[in-house]
């Protein structure tokens, strides 16, 4: 049985690229080369994945799933070894360490498992682990995310365009960092285009129960939010707006058939570049322990916009991402107000990649999500 | 190796026995098969020969009566009958064919009923409504008055005098066996199978059951009566087969047979039958009641009331006898006399001192043992090992227990003690107390209870589902108890069984006593008055 | 002359084992067959496992850490057994056992000894309070067991979900949903092993023996094969009831304790990991006896380490579930089949 609060997996923050091993590494190896992969002939490469959910989720890990798909391809000789649905619980020690006596030269665990996942790493240096979502580096453990924000922030901004209440709806799993920024983002790009607009979050407590979703969304339509988004595996809430002929956004993949009229966009993430180039360094012998937040356009991005979504709002929006790509538009500055009216962000400063990946506070607007 | 050869010899014995003479039906034409003949039965069990070739020919026209010891074989044989068990060797003809009753469908379909001790109704559904249950002609959407129109017309047939419309929960027994016979015999049954059938009935009930039974043979079907009483048995029966250790030892004709020989037969040696207990000479019935029961009312389980305002003296070196049919409050006041059940009125006085009521374990420390009516339900603990059941009474206490502990080996040691007192031959003290037959079990309980009754032993039913020889043992052991200067409350259906041990007898009627006669005074019609409703009472005080 | 099955009343005890152990060996064929029907080589796939869950100390110790909770749930099970109950909540006192055990561990500073000890304390206590209500529900107004403790299982899961993400989460990065880690950690026994392991078999001993060798245990094992002979005999049914069904819940607690202190060491959604329900299986395989549930148990754990083992090398978990199923089933009609015995048929005399 898959436990109903998995928590761990997905998403958090982060943008630039590898905010910089040299800054996340413990002191203790900072400077030093880690601890050394010699390179590994192909034939006798043995890369493993554990994932939180099924493969065929059409969402988080069917994503990752993709990734190793192009594992598979780029390296044909090579063996892969998955394990799905790995629950958070000491399960996940167990099922890393057959990786490990399965003799694996590079493991992704594709969610968080913090200490069940570090438990493996301290009793195999010789392996090289790599944790998405994770939360420190050790000699041989990396960790990679998303800088989703950015997507979510440009959506945000057709949301404001798009909702005629101002009321925004949001179905979140637990209050963990990646929902924090995922709301506070959506809310901050609906308010630079309509400044009053608000955020109800309704939590699940799941990353996948679809009946909980679709009650949350029909409690947020119920309420009178008229563009939902969220940060589910399935496309629960997208069929309710469909309904109520209200807006939605989706996150991981393209949902657009559930809800051809309401789908707006989504938070597509893409691992096939990273997975390939992370088992081609480990190959050769070249991979190092290092964090990093793929950033916008290269690994996560906006969706094709919904075929309901004005020319005028697609172009608005997308001219907010073109300054994030080019010119290194960062919206996530002061003065950032959290919602109980006190100044986290003073104004003149912005929110580093690790701010944001951390962000555990909601902003003044978002209200429902934990403290 | 001699079995076949009995079983042969008997064979051409009863075979001779019956073909001229078939139970006073002369009408019978020379050659009629049997309605019923069993060849040769043989049914085991591991280390059990329950049946071992019993031949047996039920006439049409015929009571036959199927007597025998607890073990004999006698519920085996009608098992076989009614297509529950398969025999392992033998055959069962029924009007002259050989049939297969591989299943209890067959059986019926065959037209052999059986009416059990312990009937298959459903409390809650109506009288109609059980004698329609399961069959195939019940119609198929049929209002409840149809089914009602359709039972009467079925009892006016079989002359069973059934309510249709009333709830079989709220029927006597008497009146829901009649149902169940009705429901028999409408599905065409031609032979009628009773199982103890008058355990439950007052005298009365019984005569018209045997009116039934008389009528039912009298269109030429047959009915097979399976009984532990002597009287009753030569009384309606035609013919009486006895069975002894799953053979068939003999079968009389009715007529003539006396019960001193019919107990010899089921036993094997001639006993003493109905023997007068009498009081050891010169035993002192105590002056002070030992329990002193002043205005008791109690609740039964449902709640309601099931005794109202019972006042009893028992007095030590006398036997209490309790007479009454059976549900009139026979069950709450051999509990509330135990500590098992709370009064809601009165008080209880055991050797003058107030007594808490609802307290067993007090109760028990006081020296009142408790033979209970229904033992697997409250004596014995039946998925338990004998020794746990052995210990019941006295695990609270040295060798077996103090300190808080239980000691295996000393409740072994207890435990083998009361079997070999109770003369009961346990093969594996760790057995489940199921596996003893219901004789062994009754006999472990009464000795068990024997060795805490100090005081007191309150027996109830203690001979109900016994064979002769336990029966003997255990009244035996109650007579004992009573020339040790002991108080003895003794519940029984059995009213011979009363006028024989006890020095007083109490009856219950809708949970009042209807009176305490001195033995000496009461008679057969008497308590049979009383224990339908009405009032005597010439004397409360103890002889 | 031919042969027939018989039925005896009650199996032998060598039949019955007998019967367990082909059990499980039809199980583990059936499921050969299906993985050799579907391409795979099921006896080699037997093999590695063989060679990783016993092989190794890591695997011995793997199988360790499963037995540990599952000895724990299963005793707590198999006491309500005795007493004629179910406690189905075990799942629930689990995770509330953790959670006070995190509570004293994150909120209380001391010494580690004493701190262990205070949170084992604190375990059990909340274990028995979660049992509490359906105990006295059970006890005096006779409202099913099986319903109401079933039915905390799901608030204890809600308010653990709660407090690992609200109040108590971990605010440093450390874990996602989960309470920072809790310091003090059961004595470590092997390499990843822990103390938990020789805890759990000392309770199971312990809760056979007092069935066994004490009044109170004797007094619980006729509550619970019938109630009417313990009212007979004067055994106090009511506070037997309640005094077995809190220690059910106690101990259950307790598994939450040891699992989070010397497993999980977090406290978050699926601490509890379906132990309290296994233990219902690990309990009604073992019979109701706590020292079978010592072997049942490790059944259990080893046909958990099996399922991920087998994963890991590309066997589907629901697969692995299947087998399970299929041992659970094949060793019901074995302890049915232990109850018939072959007989030589005597000649027919007809």
């Amino acid at each position: 049985m898959k436990s109903a609060l998995s928590i761990d997996r997905r998403r958090l923050l982060g943008l630039g690229t590898a905010a910089g091993a040299g800054l996340l590494l413990p002191p203790s190896l900072r400077g030093a080369q880690a601890a050394s992969f010699p390179a590994v002939a192909e034939k006798d490469a043995v890369i493993a994945f554990g994932h939180v959910g099924p493969v065929n989720d059409e969402g988080w890990t069917w994503s990752h799933d993709q990734g190793m798909k192009a594992v598979q391809a780029a390296f044909p000789k090579a063996k892969t070894l998955f394990v799905e649905s790995i629950p958070y619980s000491a399960d996940a020690t167990r099922t890393f360490r057959q990786f490990a006596t399965q003799k694996a030269n590079l493991i992704f665990a594709t969610s968080q498992y913090g200490d069940f996942y570090k438990d493996v790493t301290k009793r195999n240096r010789g392996i090289a682990f790599m944790e998405c979502n994770g939360s420190s580096l050790e000699e041989n453990l990396g960790w990679y995310y998303f800088a989703h924000w950015y997507p979510t922030y440009v959506i945000g901004v057709a949301a404001g365009l798009m909702s005629k209440t101002g009321k925004l709806g949001y179905v979140a799993s637990f209050p963990v960092t990646s929902c924090y920024a995922s709301t506070n983002a959506f809310l901050m790009g609906a308010r630079s285009v309509k400044p009053e607009a608000t955020l109800q979050v309704v939590t699940i407590n799941s990353w996948f129960d679809p009946q909980a979703a679709t009650q949350a969304g029909v409690a947020l339509a119920n309420n009178g939010c008229d563009f939902l988004f969220g940060i589910m595996d399935e496309a629960g809430y997208l069929q309710i707006a469909e309904q109520r002929g209200i807006k939605a956004a989706m996150w991981n993949t393209d949902m657009r058939r559930f809800g051809p009229k309401a789908y707006v966009s989504s938070v597509v993430i893409d691992l096939k570049a990273y997975y390939v180039d992370q088992v081609a360094k480990r190959l050769a012998g070249t991979w190092e322990p290092k964090a990093t937040i793929l950033p916008l356009g290269k690994g996560v991005d906006r969706d094709v916009w919904g075929e309901t979504v004005p020319e005028a709002v697609a172009k608005q929006a997308d001219a907010v991402r073109e300054k994030m790509l080019s010119g290194g538009f960062n919206p996530f500055a002061g003065e950032i107000r959290d919602n109980k009216g006190k100044v986290r962000v003073p104004a003149g400063q912005t929110m580093s990649e690790m701010d944001l990946y951390k962000w555990d506070w909601s902003i003044e607007g978002v209200a429902g999500l934990g403290a | 190796m001699s079995a076949p050869a009995l079983a042969r010899t008997e064979r051409v014995e009863t075979g001779a026995e019956v073909v001229p003479e078939t139970g006073g039906r002369s009408d019978l034409p020379p050659g009629t098969p049997p309605l019923v003949a069993l060849q040769g039965i043989t049914k085991t069990f591991p280390g059990i020969v329950a049946n071992d070739g019993v031949d047996l020919d039920v006439m049409p026209g015929e009571i036959h009566a199927l007597l025998g010891e607890n073990g004999a074989g006698k519920s085996t044989l009608m098992n076989v009958l009614t297509g529950i068990y398969r025999q392992d060797a033998g055959r069962i003809i029924l009007d002259g064919y050989a049939r297969d009753l591989s299943s209890p469908q067959a059986a019926i379909a065959a037209g052999i009923g059986m009416v059990h001790q312990h009937f298959k109704l459903v409390p809650a559904f109506t009288v109609a409504e059980n004698v329609h249950l399961g069959w195939e002609e019940t119609p198929w959407r049929a209002s409840a008055s149809v089914l009602e129109a359709r039972t009467r017309a079925l009892a006016e047939r079989f002359s069973l005098k059934v309510r249709p419309d009333a709830r079989v929960g709220d029927l006597s027994a008497g009146e829901q066996q009649r149902v169940e016979i009705l429901r028999v015999l409408a599905r065409a049954a031609r032979i009628l199978i009773l199982d103890e059938p008058t355990a439950v009935l007052t005298p009365q009930e019984a005569q018209d059951l045997f009116r039934a039974l008389r009528a039912f043979r009298a269109n030429g079907n047959a009915v097979i009566f399976i009984s532990h009483k002597l009287d009753e048995v030569i009384a309606i029966a035609d013919r009486i087969s006895v069975l002894r250790g799953g053979r068939k030892i003999a079968t009389r004709e009715a007529a003539g047979a006396t019960e001193r020989g019919l107990a010899a037969l089921m036993v094997g040696h001639e006993i003493t039958l109905r023997k007068v207990r009498p009081r050891r000479p010169g035993l002192p019935v105590s002056p002070e009641p030992v329990v002193a029961m002043e205005g008791i009312s109690a609740l039964d389980d449902r709640g309601l009331p099931a005794l109202h305002d019972i006042s009893l003296r028992l007095h030590g070196g006398e036997i209490l006898g309790i007479a009454g049919v059976a549900g009139n409050g026979q069950r709450e006041l051999s509990q509330v006399v135990t500590g098992m059940r709370p009064i809601t009125a009165g008080v209880i006085r055991i050797d003058g001192r107030l007594a808490k009521p609802g307290d067993a374990a007090g109760f028990a420390g006081r020296g009142i043992g408790h033979i209970p009516e229904d033992r697997l339900r409250a004596g014995l603990a039946p998925s338990l090992s004998i020794t746990d059941n052995a210990v019941l009474r006295e695990y609270g206490g040295p060798p077996v227990g103090g300190f808080g502990l239980f000691r295996p080996w000393a409740a072994g040691r207890l435990a083998r003690a009361i079997a070999a007192a109770a003369e009961v031959a346990v093969p594996s003290f760790e057995m489940p107390a199921r596996n003893l037959s219901g004789g062994n079990q009754q006999r472990l309980v009464a000795r068990r209870e024997t060795r805490i009754a100090e005081r007191v032993l309150v027996a109830a039913y203690p001979s109900r589902g016994l064979d002769v020889g336990a029966i003997e043992t255990l009244l035996a052991l109650i007579a004992r108890l009573r020339d040790e200067g002991k108080a003895v409350l003794l519940f029984s259906e059995e009213l011979s069984e009363l006028i024989e041990l006890s020095d007083r007898i109490a009856v219950l009627f809708n949970g009042r006593i209807m009176g305490t006669l001195p033995t000496a005074e009461a008679d057969v019609e008497t308590l049979g008055l009383m224990m339908g409703g009405q009032r005597q009472d010439r004397s409360g005080r103890a002889p | 002359m031919g042969w027939r099955l018989q039925r005896t009343p009650s199996a032998h005890r060598a039949a019955a084992l007998t019967g367990r152990i082909l059990a499980i060996l039809a199980a583990l064929a059936c499921a050969g067959i299906v993985l050799a029907m579907t391409g795979r080589a099921p006896i080699a796939m037997g093999a590695d496992f063989w060679d990783t869950a016993t092989g190794s100390t890591a695997g011995l110790e793997d199988v360790g850490l499963l037995v540990t909770p599952l000895i724990l749930t299963g005793i707590a099970v198999a006491l309500t057994t005795r007493i004629g109950l179910w406690n189905i909540g075990g799942e629930g006192q689990f995770g509330i056992g953790a959670l006070a055990a995190a509570a004293v561990g994150l909120h209380l500073d001391g010494p580690e000894p004493v701190m262990l000890l205070a949170m084992a304390a604190a375990a059990a206590v909340a274990g028995a309070l979660w049992i509490l209500v359906p105990t006295i529900a059970r006890a005096y107004a006779g409202v099913n067991e099986l319903i109401t403790t079933l039915l905390l299982n799901f608030v204890a899961a809600l308010l653990i979900a709660w407090v690992a993400t609200g109040p108590w989460r971990d605010r440093t990065g450390g874990a996602l949903a989960a309470t920072l880690r809790v310091p003090y950690e059961m004595p470590p026994l092997g390499e990843a092993g822990h103390w938990g392991l020789p805890i759990a078999v000392a309770v199971a001993v312990v809760a056979a023996a007092a069935l066994t060798f004490t009044r109170f245990g004797y007094e619980t094992r006729v509550a619970g094969a019938n109630p009417g002979a313990a009212v007979y005999a004067g055994i106090p049914v009511r506070a037997r009831i309640v005094a077995v069904m809190l220690l059910s819940g106690a101990v259950a607690g307790m598994a939450g304790m040891i699992e989070l202190a010397g497993t999980a060491h977090r406290l978050q959604g699926g601490i509890s990991n379906n132990y309290g329900y296994l233990g219902i299986m690990v309990a009604v395989l073992a019979r109701g006896s706590c020292l079978a549930v010592l072997a049942t148990a490790a059944l259990m754990a080893t046909l958990l380490n099996a399922g991920i083992i087998l994963s890991a090398q590309g066997l589907n978990t629901s697969a692995v579930l299947a087998v399970t199923g299929l041992i659970l089933f094949f060793t019901a009609i074995g302890d049915e089949l232990a109850h018939y015995k072959l007989v030589r048929r005597p000649a027919p005399t007809g």
